[in-house]
């Protein structure tokens, strides 16, 4: 029986002009989409290439352990994804690199080790160009998918009841339960036959394109994005069903739906954010120079203030000097970290609040399978933390394993003299795992189960109590 | 009189309905959630616009010679920018005037940012909030106006009596109309007085002025789309077919198409050769520069190329090329700040002021020269591209609106160049009063040996946004365009009503 309604409703919404509109429009966005990346993505991969290859060059140009042990790797670059096109992520808010230098003189012959530095991304601050959201995946889904699901199910059940026809099918016996799930498969089938064909029609692009290699691995995640996608339709779908079945009046129904829709996928998101980020205040990056300044003096002060009582033995001198390189060290490292944190923990916040709104959920999924966007950005700043403490286990195992060493890191005098081979030095490479990504996902993808859950009993609810 | 009462009838039938309650309670909703986060966002940019202010003018008053003096000024928020924020929260608001380079939008640096990564989440603004809801609910009042009016045959009915179809149309727009300014016009209200019992705003006539510029764009954009609504309920017979036209037209217009257009019309990296043409033009003017720099150290009594000839010990000398081809960026930075002056070096003080007195004019006429290649380059390389764009965007009644309002606010990109050029005034301003006072060939432009400089009659920078005439006649083009408009489609409506059968 089921099966009949749902058939039924897929001829009304074949032949009718709400389909055809949707057709059209997903195919233009995603061929849209599909071109861009086409055109964009070498370009993407070139120039990590190039920035990769030059950082790692002047890495390896080093030979001895002292300059490698202060210089550090230089700039460490984040790999872009090749799902992209799935979901942009805000990319360009986040910076795609961190550096390590050596900042801190602590006297004129005497230089703090690199630490890792965050660098901030400011994209617009000297563009002029207007403001456009990316056309990806994540916004055909988000924002047009979901009023393309309200538009097919708001009249649903309200029209059928204007016109009579809803109390002439249950008169046939048919359990109510029967319509509404009936009414569903119709909405979901015909919408996902476009959404389909326009994913095909995308992805046929892209692959077709001699510059671009999907990969493997690329494919499973290219189908959990698919899922959530439908995931995320049903429930916009069931929203509509709620409304409609609640609501006499179609054109009522649509301008709830359509209310609920601007609310909770245009406005929340970002309202909700600009208030919760209210709540804390990280460092300023005046703060954050100050700070920076005043541990420099302060440092300085101690060494030289030390420096007096080694009364030029040399032995004493060269201790005092690695001891505070390690010193410099350790505090740079450990303020841009603080600093890092701070605006981490305000963005999470914020972004955990925004949840609310289905929209962001989609998005944090999408980012997460796709390998974009904040999640992303944090995998990559752990891969980097790591990548640091291997380059300093390397600089001390290097020195450990010449027995000519003093063993004294931190001044030239102290460390080994041995040169290094290039192909030894350690190198940095950004990887993406994909068992962190479901433990990312798991949250967001629990509360759009959830959601859909709660929407879809309150619909069930609603329609076998509704009077007819 | 008859028009009066089919008005009447029509404004009964709108305002009754549960769509129209519903409408203006989220409206309102909407803008007031929304006006009070934007107030407390500018409160604290107005806060840290007010520290940078007072943190530059200590820098300022701790350097004790003219060279080492920073004369930086600070962009104040945009009050209106609640409105529609524009470029005013992301182009840069810090920007350092040197007398060796003529400042432009990007010379400066984004001070204030406490978390960059907070441009992650986009932000909103109460024009922003009329662009999607005001569009949608216009479309919505209007798309069974007249198709549902026909499928009920209630319009037939109404031309029985001899009331001509211009005035079923006229009565519909303006009833409608009321309605809908009923929300928009309450909370914009909300929003003034929001302002107003704000303790850190300060809203002057200009300002009402401005605000009204903002409603009378927003009545226009409304009413663009409510006859977009009306169009399609004329042409098509069945209300189904004219609410899902509309829909996709709302879809294609507000969704699609301001994000879609700017693909690629205009290539999104500059063009280089233009770039490189031009700098090479400006590294030459500074060689000249240099090279008669040079001549002179050579040609000195005192010989050897240190333009300091020792005095400053190396110690408070600085001299750095800044160059940046991107932005066509070449100046040459030389400073010093000397506390104490050895007897020794006494005699050669003279020199070195001779030497600045002789090289800073050069440099400030080098800068001027470089300004005059730079302008024009960076004009056709970054500005002209962006008109282009704003150009396409206009094609769309929401990328009207939103210049209009951009215009009234202020946060265009035209009232952001504004700033830029004040500052480029304050330069000439400032360099205007060291040459009156002499500074150049004074020996406090490099060394306090002799007392510190007294910064207090500097002139003091301070940027008056353009009067309401400036932004009306910005903001003029794009609210004729809505008018204009609203007319050919009210003209359309009414030459297809004429002619339908009912």
């Amino acid at each position: 029986m089921i099966w009949h309604i749902t058939k039924r409703e897929l001829y009304d919404n074949l032949n009718s002009l709400r389909f055809a509109l949707t057709t059209v429009l997903l195919f233009v966005l995603m061929l849209i989409n599909a071109v861009i990346h086409v055109q964009e993505h070498p370009e993407r991969m070139q120039k990590y290439h190039d920035a990769t290859t030059k950082s790692l060059n002047t890495l390896r140009s080093r030979t001895d352990l002292f300059s490698i042990a202060q210089e550090g790797p230089g700039n460490l670059y984040k790999k872009p994804s090749s799902l992209y096109f799935c979901a942009e992520g805000g990319d360009i808010f986040l910076p795609d690199y961190t550096y390590g230098i050596s900042r801190t003189q602590i006297a004129n012959n005497l230089r703090a080790f690199w630490s890792l530095y965050y660098p901030a991304a400011f994209p617009n601050v000297f563009n002029i160009r207007p403001d456009t959201v990316k056309v990806d995946w994540g916004f055909v889904i988000g924002y047009v998918l979901s009023l393309i699901a309200i538009l097919f199910t708001f009249d649903s059940i309200s029209s059928e009841r204007e016109r009579g026809t809803l109390r002439l099918m249950l008169a046939n016996s048919v359990p109510r339960h029967t319509v509404l799930i009936g009414k569903f498969l119709g909405a979901l089938v015909s919408i996902s036959i476009p959404l389909t064909l326009a994913i095909f029609m995308n992805l046929l692009v892209i692959s077709m394109s001699r510059d671009i290699d999907l990969g493997a691995d690329v494919w499973i995640r290219l189908c959990i994005i698919f899922i959530i996608a439908i995931l995320y339709l049903c429930l916009f779908l069931t929203l509509g069903l709620l409304v409609s079945s609640s609501v006499r009046n179609s054109a009522v129904s649509l301008v709830i739906l359509l209310l609920t829709w601007c609310t909770f996928v245009v406005f929340i998101p970002s309202t909700v954010a600009l208030i919760a980020s209210g709540f804390s205040n990280p460092m300023t990056y005046d703060e954050f120079y100050k700070r920076g300044g005043q541990n420099h003096r302060e440092l300085r002060d101690e060494y030289f203030a030390l420096l007096q009582e080694t009364r030029g033995f040399r032995e004493k001198k060269i201790q005092l000097d690695s001891e505070y390189v390690a010193k410099g060290t350790e505090q740079d490292e450990r303020l841009s970290q603080e600093h890092l944190n701070q605006q981490i923990a305000q963005i999470q916040l914020a972004r955990s609040v925004t949840r609310i709104s289905p929209v962001t959920l989609i998005q944090h999924l999408l980012e997460v399978f796709v390998g974009t966007g904040f999640e992303r950005h944090q995998q990559f700043l752990e891969n980097v933390q790591r990548y640091a403490r291997e380059y300093r286990e390397f600089v001390t195992d290097m020195d450990r394993a010449d027995p000519d060493s003093p063993h004294i890191i931190g001044v030239r005098e102290g460390m080994s003299k041995k040169p290094i081979s290039p192909e030894s030095i350690p190198a940095f490479e950004d990887t993406l795992s994909l068992s962190r990504d479901f433990n990312a996902a798991a949250i967001d993808l629990f509360l759009l189960i959830l959601f859909f859950v709660v929407l879809m009993s309150g619909t069930y609810l609603t329609f076998v109590r509704v009077e007819i | 009189m008859m028009l009066t009462t089919l008005i009447r009838r029509e404004l009964l039938d709108n305002l009754m309905t549960f769509r129209f309650v519903v409408v203006f309670i989220i409206t309102l909703l909407l803008v007031v959630a929304n006006t009070s986060v934007l107030i407390k966002d500018y409160d604290r940019r107005l806060a840290s616009y007010n520290s940078a202010v007072k943190s530059n003018h200590e820098r300022l008053l701790e350097s004790k010679t003219y060279s080492s003096g920073s004369w930086d000024v600070v962009r104040p928020p945009n009050l209106l920018s609640i409105f529609n924020a524009g470029l005013d929260k992301r182009l840069s608001n810090e920007i350092f005037v040197l007398h060796g380079l003529v400042p432009t939008l990007w010379d400066g640096q984004l001070h204030g940012s406490t978390n960059p990564l907070l441009n992650l989440f986009s932000s909103i603004d109460i024009v922003f909030i009329f662009e999607v809801v005001l569009s949608l609910m216009s479309l919505i009042f209007a798309y069974d106006a007249l198709a549902g009016e026909r499928e009920r045959g209630t319009l037939r009915l109404v031309l029985t009596h001899p009331v001509s179809r211009g005035k079923i149309l006229l009565a519909k727009y303006i009833s409608a109309m009321i309605c809908l300014l009923v929300p928009l016009l309450i909370s914009l209200l909300l929003v003034v007085i929001l302002l107003t019992t704000s303790t850190t705003v300060s809203l002057n006539l200009d300002d009402f002025l401005r605000i009204g510029g903002i409603v009378l764009s927003s009545i226009a954009y409304l009413s663009v789309f409510y006859l977009i609504g009306m169009l399609i309920s004329v042409i098509t017979h069945r209300t189904s077919t004219a609410l899902m036209l509309a829909m996709f037209v709302w879809v294609f217009w507000v969704l699609v198409y301001p994000n879609v257009i700017l693909v690629r019309i205009t290539p999104a990296q500059p063009s280089e050769e233009r770039l490189a043409s031009a700098f090479n033009q400006i590294e030459q003017i500074w060689e000249a520069f240099d090279r008669e720099r040079k001549d002179f150290l050579a040609n000195d009594p005192i010989p050897g190329e240190d333009p300091h000839l020792g005095v400053a010990g190396g110690s408070g000398f600085y001299e750095t090329w800044y160059k940046a081809k991107s932005t066509l960026l070449y100046t040459y930075i030389v400073g010093s700040y000397v506390n104490k002056l050895d007897d020794e070096f006494e005699p050669q003080v003279p020199h070195v002021q001779n030497y600045y007195r002789f090289i800073i004019p050069r440099k400030i006429d080098a800068a001027e020269r470089t300004w005059l290649v730079r302008k024009q380059a960076l004009e056709s390389v970054y500005f002209r591209p962006a008109i282009v764009d704003r150009i396409f965007l206009r094609l769309s009644p929401i990328g009207m609106y939103d210049a209009a309002t951009q215009a009234w606010a202020g946060t265009d990109l035209f009232g952001l160049r504004d700033f830029y050029e004040a500052t480029r005034k304050y330069r000439r301003t400032v360099i205007d009063y060291l040459y009156d006072i002499n500074a150049f060939g004074d020996r406090k432009w490099f060394s306090a040996d002799k007392g510190a400089v007294d910064w207090n009659s500097l002139p003091q920078f301070s940027f008056q946004r353009s009067d309401v005439h400036i932004n009306a006649k910005r903001a003029l083009p794009d609210l004729l365009l809505l008018l204009m408009m609203n007319l050919i489609l009210f003209m359309v409506i009414f030459w297809v009503f004429q002619r339908s059968e009912v």
